[in-house]
């Protein structure tokens, strides 16, 4: 815990601060949180509070966030391997293929991918899958293509190194290389690269969710603030959407403070 | 002029790219009628999806554009849209996006020049902190604060307001790069040179520094234009703006399929124009990249 910088430090405790509070007011004990809610009831759910309805939207945010943010961490890293391992036409292929994804606003595809997920789901072809795994898998989609061009480019770097050079001379193979050599040097930066996509995938929920086109129930905040914005027209309204929004940035500050700071921590040699 | 030639070629795939995955996309989507318990869509929108992308047939996914280019209408004829109208709703996002670069580029050398100052004193955190709120703001947020007072008014306001919130992001994500750009810029043997021959702080800055700054501003550029046009679709869908991202969120929620495989299209051969003009731009401002590709 020493040698994590205190910028990556207060992030990381200010995002689980954030998951702990949503899990502990917002699903665990939601009674209390109605009771004492200081904002009053929601003016379009009578029956429900303003902190009730943002604690539960930042826990779903922040489910989604996750699984999203891990999933196209994954995808990316896998990609990055095949690419690095297939060297020469196939990497240069794989890569421009990455290119045309990254070049497409996140927003965009997931419409699109949501839209033909709905559809399937309609039709009861999505294969079991609820509004949830619809957005995390259509969040994942979109997302693989910056973790997979950071990750190859980290990859490149990395086999530069002697330690690599040296390993290669003596016979290892690029599965034996990736695994033992150079995942353990990945590791830290692979911890950055999903902490740079969780709020980047949470920004992307929320503004699908708020053009309605995402079905998410419990709703995220996203869809909160979307159904919400009426209330903006009546006096106070403020106090709807301003808890939500200060809830999204903290959100969105904690995961780019520590991921900032992960990915710029120099390896200590070892 | 080579390497650009590349560049671009690798740019343009994107379009028939785009164009055939999202037709085919499109095209596989089990929207069925057939009995009363699976109806999802109307009668006239499944007939319209099958008419529009001409399901079943040789070269059917050029169907959707053969009916633009003819000017017949896409989608059911209340929701649907000509290859007109669409050109007039591109042009106002396209309007819009054009309003917010100078307001980035404003926001951009603002924050740039504020953070190279709060770096060296007790503000520094707030380098931080800008960019961080920046970003963790989605543009419909500051949109719904304005929406109840500007909506009503006319008179460009609420189309300078959807380019004000969309340029907010942008702007502070290219000054952070700037500033950075700045920073390491400033701390180069050339400055110190300059500024110890006597020249002025405003005239190192400009006449030195600026032109190495310009080729991260250009980096930053292409992902910025993107970010604008996608962040114009929230503005204008609170701002109540009858443009290119209002014809597309409601053509997904529609699901007006044909309007999306070519709005789909449309947005990305958009932005393949928007990397054309950096490219161009960069080979005008930068002379290294004149002397890379020479």
């Amino acid at each position: 815990m020493s040698r994590i910088p205190p910028r990556a430090r207060f992030g990381l405790v200010l995002l689980v601060g954030l998951g702990l509070l949503s899990l502990i007011a917002g699903r665990l004990f939601p009674d209390v949180l109605s009771s004492t809610c200081p904002l009053g009831m929601d003016p379009t759910r009578p029956d429900r509070t303003v902190c009730e309805l943002a604690f539960g939207g930042l826990w779903v945010s922040l489910a989604v966030g996750l699984a999203a943010g891990a999933l196209s961490t994954l995808i990316g890293l896998t990609v990055a391997a095949v690419a690095r391992l297939s060297g020469g036409t196939g990497e240069q292929l794989i890569l421009r293929a990455v290119d045309a994804v990254f070049a497409l606003p996140d927003v965009l595809v997931v419409m699109v991918l949501q839209l033909a997920g709905q559809s399937l789901s309609d039709a009861g072809q999505a294969g079991g899958l609820g509004p949830f795994g619809l957005m995390v898998a259509s969040l994942a989609l979109v997302g693989w293509a910056g973790p997979a061009r950071m990750f190859r480019n980290r990859l490149a770097t990395l086999e530069a190194q002697e330690y690599v050079t040296a390993a290669r001379a003596l016979g290892g193979g690029g599965a034996h290389l990736l695994r033992v050599h150079l995942w353990p040097a990945l590791r830290p930066f692979a911890l950055a690269v999903f902490l740079s996509r969780l709020p980047a995938a949470i920004l992307t929920e929320s503004t699908v969710s708020f053009f309605g086109i995402a079905r998410m129930e419990p709703m995220s905040l996203g869809r909160y603030l979307g159904t919400s914005y009426a209330a903006l027209i009546y006096e106070g309204g403020g106090r709807v959407v301003l808890p939500a929004w200060a809830l999204l940035v903290l959100l969105v500050l904690g995961a780019s403070l520590a991921s900032q700071a992960l990915s710029a921590t120099p390896r200590r040699a070892a | 002029m080579r390497a650009i030639a590349q560049r671009l070629a690798r740019q343009l795939v994107l379009v028939p790219v785009v164009a055939v995955a999202s037709y085919f996309l499109m095209a596989a989507l089990p929207l069925t009628t057939e009995t009363d318990a699976k109806r999802q869509v109307s009668k006239e929108l499944a007939a319209s999806y099958q008419r529009d992308l001409g399901i079943g047939e040789p070269l059917g996914f050029l169907r959707p554009w053969e009916k633009l280019f003819r000017g017949e209408r896409l989608g059911t004829s209340a929701q649907g849209i000509t290859g007109d109208e669409l050109l007039l709703k591109l042009s106002g996002s396209v309007g819009v996006g054009l309003m917010a670069l100078p307001l980035a580029l404003a926001w951009a050398l603002g924050f740039a020049l504020l953070r190279t100052r709060w770096r060296r004193g007790r503000w520094a955190a707030l380098g931080d902190a800008v960019p961080a709120v920046a970003f963790g703001t989605p543009v419909f947020i500051p949109a719904l604060l304005l929406a109840p007072a500007v909506v009503e008014r006319g008179h460009m306001l609420p189309e300078l307001c959807a380019a004000l919130v969309t340029s907010v992001w942008p702007g502070i994500f290219l000054g952070t790069l700037v500033g950075d750009a700045l920073e390491t810029e400033l701390s180069r043997d050339y400055v110190r040179t300059a500024l110890g021959k006597g020249l002025a702080q405003g005239t190192v800055l400009r006449r030195h520094v600026l032109p190495n700054v310009w080729p991260a501003l250009l980096d930053a550029v292409g992902p910025v234009a993107t970010s604008l046009l996608a962040g114009s679709f929230a503005a204008e869908r609170v701002f109540g703006l009858p443009y290119f991202g209002q014809l597309y969120v409601l053509a997904v929620l529609n699901k007006q399929v044909a309007v999306v495989v070519v709005a789909t299209t449309t947005f990305a051969s958009l932005l393949v124009f928007v990397s054309l003009a950096v490219e161009v731009l960069r080979y005008v401002v930068d002379p290294r990249s004149r002397e890379a590709t020479a």
